[in-house]
């Protein structure tokens, strides 16, 4: 694309921290939309905290927008410009002119009843409301609510619509690790558990979705042979709990393995990474509930085949600038969108701070926007595309 | 080896014992998660849709697909990474190479490092595809089917992969067969079902039409019936407007083009027949290139099987209705089939009215008995026709039984438009019909009322036109009466009086009243007038004039006759038991309906025996308009020959032929009330009186004048020399028992008689 000045992306940042939901909302947009130069706005992305009165925030973000398309959700903590917000306060805003892309929102619920369902009907409605103008190249950016479930349903409604040849990033909304109410928004509307909305993003060239995550194996491939939901009975015919312990370092407290709300000062964590056809690996968060089951989050079908992953802060950041470098690599971006999991935050603990700054720091002068999720999207090549304890990311 | 030669080399094995079992794993996984799919209950639709996902999960694949080649094209039937408006599904591609070389050998064909050309079809050329499969479903019929896989990655397909694709292509096929076999038959199963809802041929083929479109899969289906040489199209789904124009077609036209196949690619027909009913042809056809499956013409002809007994059915269920609502003989609706289309536009929301309209043919009786019935049958339905003529296409014409039919006008403003019609129907009527030969006479009566949406009811409303109608009928034939809503609440209370009538003799409500006849001169009684009276319990005293009627309409009047007989004759046997009641007369009023029933003269005879009375001690009183018909002759005649004397009442009120005086044996005639209130006054009305004396004098008669108020009157009428009379002024209608008592010596008779001397 050859850039010109009137279809160059244009992307602007804006942030509060005031309780005032009202004075937060209309703080970080006006901020934000000040970063576009005078260029009209054509997308707004917020991401909030979930302790804010959200309509009454998005009715002041709404006074200042107009009717522009604007799509968001509640987080469990923000990055931008590699700043990190952490969970329980703030909302920040990222203003995006047109540039080169045509911008299509829509919302939908009923993820939690009919998941391919919602999603074949989010994916018609964003791409419907980019206009009827085909486009060489397009992506979907999703959010869902990540108490839903359901994600890769989603994912496989969406990919039903919209096939293989756009790739899908987002992430689920957060509540600041309260696990109690996930929310996402599109205009004036906040959607809570079972919404999920989309833009769609009409571009010129092609758009590439990048995940990665940085855990290492720690054990020898095994099958689960027995499992129930979100209950993982067996690994190799012994009990799982058993086995998901014999690969701990000497050093894990044993009464807290996983990776919900470690203690401070936690070095490591462990994970199953479900062996993928190509070899890598999709992680799947587990932990010890506790009855002393071995529970996952998304649930690992029987004879799934698994190795247990482990990470320490410093495999996590490692990845950063590949991503980053990765996403950008062959184009002339003005704004980041990464997706990283809370339970990286997590096990990041006290270094927390350190993957928004690399984030930044590997982008350069490209803006950087992010949330910390329950769950993130990339959907890349095949129809799976739902991750734990990943970052992805898209360029624009 | 040197320590750490050693670790390394530890390494080493330890990450190649770790590939291997990853990659065993990976294969055994994959595997059984096909595998368990394949096990899994559900759909074919559902099947497909469920593997595929999995393929391009474990496989990873960008793209996934099932098509069937359809000439030299492959149609996608089902996809996991197409777009869901990819052409692939409608238009197909053109067939490359890999996917030809796959389906004419039945081997599994791999491509790697790039797929180029007709391999990498359509929307999948623009993705950079590098590698792909092709798995033919072998086995039939499936074998023009292939699973194609395509990767952007530079991953080729390996044997190992081949081998398990191969493996899960046979078993998908069979596995597909079996869940379309099964869904077919459990849908066969639950569209007969479907169909044998219907119980009227339209809703039925309606369905049909959309039960075969889900069925076949098809794009277009639709329905024709063939009667005779005439096609019509009967339903029908997808088919483009201008296909649905222009039926019915020759029976011979029907599937020449340019027919409804018209731009289809494939057109699947069955006939399906039916007891007494047309034939049915069905019909599904493709837009698409992809063709029907294979077995979709039986499963169609299965389907045509259920849609032959369910048409059989409603045939059936047709005939059956057609006679619950039908008249047999004019094929009119019958009553009840009126009171459901009355009740249907009654219940309508809509500001208009409906107008009902009551026929009854006058003369129709003496049709059938002159000519018999079915010379009577005949007039009935040459009625029909003509009525049915005379009608709008939206009016309800039945027969409501016997020579009686009703019409159903809807949408009607005023009872003006109603009379309108009815006047018309009238004067349509009012001609000669030739039946058996005869030309017969026909007129009708008509009544006719307007009823309001939601207030009126069917039964209220054939009850008021047919009130209406009798008033017509009292007028004469061929008349119209209309009833608003005053004439059809005062014709409510009469009938509610009639059907208490029937009753009130069993309640105690009748008696009988006694009025002396006195001889002017003498003073003495020489006979009572039986009175009928009748007490009702709300409206007390109830007029003879109103009742009397009443009872002759509902027939009441025989029983009540009867009983006003058997009363009368007692109570005069009881006076006579009387030394001053020897000799007394009984007068006794007749009604002219009593004389309808058999035997009529024998068995008034059999009452006057029975009380012990001589048939002369019995004054009959017949009306002069009521009579003169054949029975009234032979009746008065049989009991005149027995000694009852006839009394002709009311005499000079209604047109008077003295022929009648003659030919029946009336010995007796009362003089009206009118008259002898006159005689006073008037000029005319004494010159009247003295003419009818005169007459009876001729005659041989004797005359009673009725009605005497004043002694003025009693002396005039004296004076022109008649010789009986009765009134007020000699004694009002009394109790048997006080009646008695003027029959005692002068000194206890009551007052007012004693007075009136």
């Amino acid at each position: 694309m050859t850039s010109q000045p009137d279809t160059r992306l244009r992307a602007g940042v804006g942030f509060s921290e005031s309780a005032d939901p009202a004075e937060a909302g209309g703080a970080a947009v006006r901020a934000a939309v000040a970063g576009l130069g005078g260029q009209p706005a054509a997308l707004f992305i917020v991401y909030a905290s979930v302790s804010y009165d959200l309509i009454a925030l998005l009715h002041a973000v709404r006074g200042e927008t107009g009717q522009a398309p604007l799509v968001g959700c509640t987080t469990s903590g923000q990055f931008h410009d590699g700043r990190l917000i952490t969970p329980g306060i703030g909302v920040s805003v990222l203003a995006l002119s047109a540039g080169p892309y045509r911008f299509g929102v829509a919302s939908v619920t009923g993820v939690r009843d009919e998941p391919v369902a919602a999603g074949q009907r989010l994916a018609r409605a964003a791409r419907a409301a980019a206009g009827p103008e085909p486009s060489a190249h397009a992506a979907v950016l999703l959010l869902t609510t990540g108490l839903a479930g359901h994600q890769q349903e989603l994912l496989n409604g969406v990919h039903k619509v919209v096939g293989a040849a756009v790739p899908v990033v987002g992430g689920g909304a957060g509540d600041d690790r309260l696990l109690v109410r996930t929310c996402v928004f599109e205009g004036d509307q906040v959607y809570t558990d079972g919404g999920a909305t989309a833009v769609w993003i009409a571009a010129p060239h092609p758009l590439t979705v990048v995940a990665e995550h940085g855990w290492h194996d720690v054990s020898l491939p095994l099958l689960v042979t027995r499992s129930d939901g979100l209950v993982i009975e067996e690994i190799a015919g012994r009990p799982a709990a058993e086995v998901f312990r014999e690969h701990f370092h000497d050093d894990v407290n044993y009464e807290r393995p996983g990776l919900v709300r470690p203690a401070p000062g936690y070095l490591s964590a462990y994970a199953f990474g479900l062996i993928e056809p190509d070899g890598s690996k999709l992680i799947r968060g587990a932990y010890i509930d506790p009855e002393g089951r071995l529970r996952s989050f998304t649930p690992l079908p029987p004879y799934a085949p698994v190795q247990i992953v482990a990470c320490a802060p410093d495999d996590l950041l490692r990845v950063t600038e590949d991503v980053v470098e990765q996403a950008v690599a062959g184009r002339d971006a003005a704004v980041l969108l990464a997706f990283s999991c809370v339970a990286r935050l997590d096990v990041l603990a006290e270094r927390g701070p350190v993957e928004a700054a690399r984030i930044q720091a590997a982008a350069g002068d490209v803006t950087t926007f992010g949330f910390y999720t329950y769950g993130e999207f990339a959907r890349t090549t095949r129809v799976a595309g739902y991750h734990n304890a990943t970052l992805t990311a898209i360029a624009l | 080896m040197t320590g750490d030669d050693e670790v390394q080399e530890l390494k080493r094995q330890l990450a190649a014992a770790s590939e291997a079992a990853r990659d065993a794993y990976r294969d055994t996984t994959r595997l059984i998660q096909l595998l368990a799919l394949l096990g899994q209950p559900g759909g074919p639709d559902e099947l497909m849709e469920d593997l595929l996902a999995v393929l391009s999960d474990v496989f990873f694949t960008d793209v996934v697909c099932m098509a069937q080649l359809a000439g030299d094209r492959l149609v996608v039937t089902g996809s996991c990474g197409l777009p869901e408006d990819d052409p692939g599904f409608t238009d197909g591609w053109a067939a490359g190479e890999s996917a030809l070389a796959a389906l004419s050998g039945a081997v599994p064909v791999a491509v790697g490092g790039g797929v180029r050309g007709a391999d990498a079809p359509g929307s999948v050329s623009r993705l950079g595809i590098r590698s792909a499969a092709w798995i033919p479903l072998s086995g039939d019929p499936y074998a023009d089917t292939l699973l194609i896989l395509f990767r952007t990655s530079d991953r080729k397909f390996t044997v190992s992969d081949l081998r398990i694709l191969s493996s899960v292509a046979g078993r998908l096929h069979l596995a597909l067969q079996e869940r379309e076999h099964n869904a077919t038959i459990e849908q066969l199963a639950h569209f007969g079902h479907l169909l044998t809802r219907h119980l009227e041929a339209e809703p039925l083929l309606d369905a049909a039409a959309d039960l075969l479109r889900r069925l076949t899969r098809a794009d277009r289906t639709w329905v024709v019936t063939v009667e005779g040489t005439q096609a019509q199209l009967r339903a029908h789904r997808g088919l483009p407007a201008e296909q649905v124009q222009g039926w019915p077609r020759p029976a011979a036209a029907v599937d020449e083009p340019p027919g409804c196949g018209a731009g289809l690619a494939e057109v699947l027909r069955v006939a399906v027949s039916c007891e007494n009913g047309p034939t049915a042809l069905l019909y599904a056809g493709r837009e698409r290139p992809r063709p029907f499956a294979r077995g979709t013409l039986e499963i169609m002809t299965i389907f045509g099987n259920h849609l032959g007994v369910a048409l059989t059915n409603a045939e059936l269920y047709r005939t059956l209705a057609e006679r619950a609502t039908r008249d047999p003989l004019t094929g009119l609706a019958n009553r009840s089939a009126l009171v459901s289309h009355l009740d249907r536009l009654l219940s309508a929301e809509d500001p208009s009215r409906v107008g009902v309209l009551f026929c009854d043919l006058d003369g129709f009786k003496s049709v059938n008995d002159l000519l018999g019935h079915e010379a009577g049958d005949e007039l009935l339905l040459q009625v029909a026709d003509r009525l049915r003529h005379g009608i709008r296409p939206e009016d309800l014409l039945a027969r409501f039984g016997g020579d009686e039919f009703v019409i159903v006008l809807d949408r009607i403003k005023q009872l003006a438009e109603v009379a309108e019609v009815g006047g018309r129907v009238c004067a349509d009527l009012n001609d000669l019909f030739t039946v058996s030969g005869e030309r017969v006479h026909v007129s009708c009566s008509i009544g006719g009322v307007l009823g309001v949406r939601g207030r009126a009811t069917p039964s209220a409303m054939l009850r008021d036109a047919d009130a209406a109608m009798y008033v017509a009928k009292g007028r004469g034939s061929g008349q119209v009466e209309v009833f608003d809503e005053d004439a059809s609440h005062r014709s409510r209370d009469r009938l509610d009086l009639r059907s208490e009538l029937l009753l009130a003799r069993d309640r105690g409500q009748l008696h009988l009243a006694y009025q002396p006849i006195f001889a002017l001169d003498s003073r003495a009684i020489v006979a009572f007038e039986a009175l009928l009276r009748w007490t009702h319990p709300h409206h007390g005293n109830v007029p003879p004039d109103v009742f009397i009627p009443l009872a002759e309409e509902s027939g009441a009047i025989v029983e009540i006759g009867q009983w006003v007989m058997e009363q009368a004759c007692r109570q005069l046997a009881q006076w006579h038991r009387l030394p001053e009641g020897r000799g007394l007369g009984m007068s006794v009023n007749l009604s002219p309906v009593q004389l309808h029933q058999a035997h009529a003269a024998e068995r008034t005879l059999g009452v006057i025996r029975a009380a012990g009375l001589h048939p002369a001690d019995i004054w009959l009183e017949i009306t002069e308009h009521s009579y003169l018909r054949h029975e009234v002759t032979q009746y008065a005649s049989a009991l005149g020959a027995a000694g009852v004397h006839l009394v002709l009442d009311d005499f000079g009120t209604a047109y008077s032929n003295l022929s009648y005086l003659k030919r029946l044996p009336i010995e007796i005639l009362k003089i009206d009330k009118s008259f002898v209130s006159g005689v006073t006054g008037g000029h005319l009305d004494i010159s009247i009186v003295r003419a009818i004396l005169a007459i009876a004098d001729s005659l041989g008669l004797v005359a009673i004048a009725e009605g005497i108020e004043t002694e003025e009157q009693r002396t005039t009428l004296r004076g022109l020399g008649c010789r009986l009379g009765q009134g007020y002024l000699l004694s009002r209608p009394l109790p048997a028992a006080q009646a008695g008592l003027l029959l005692r010596p002068q000194e206890q008779m009551p007052a007012r008689a004693r007075n009136a001397r």
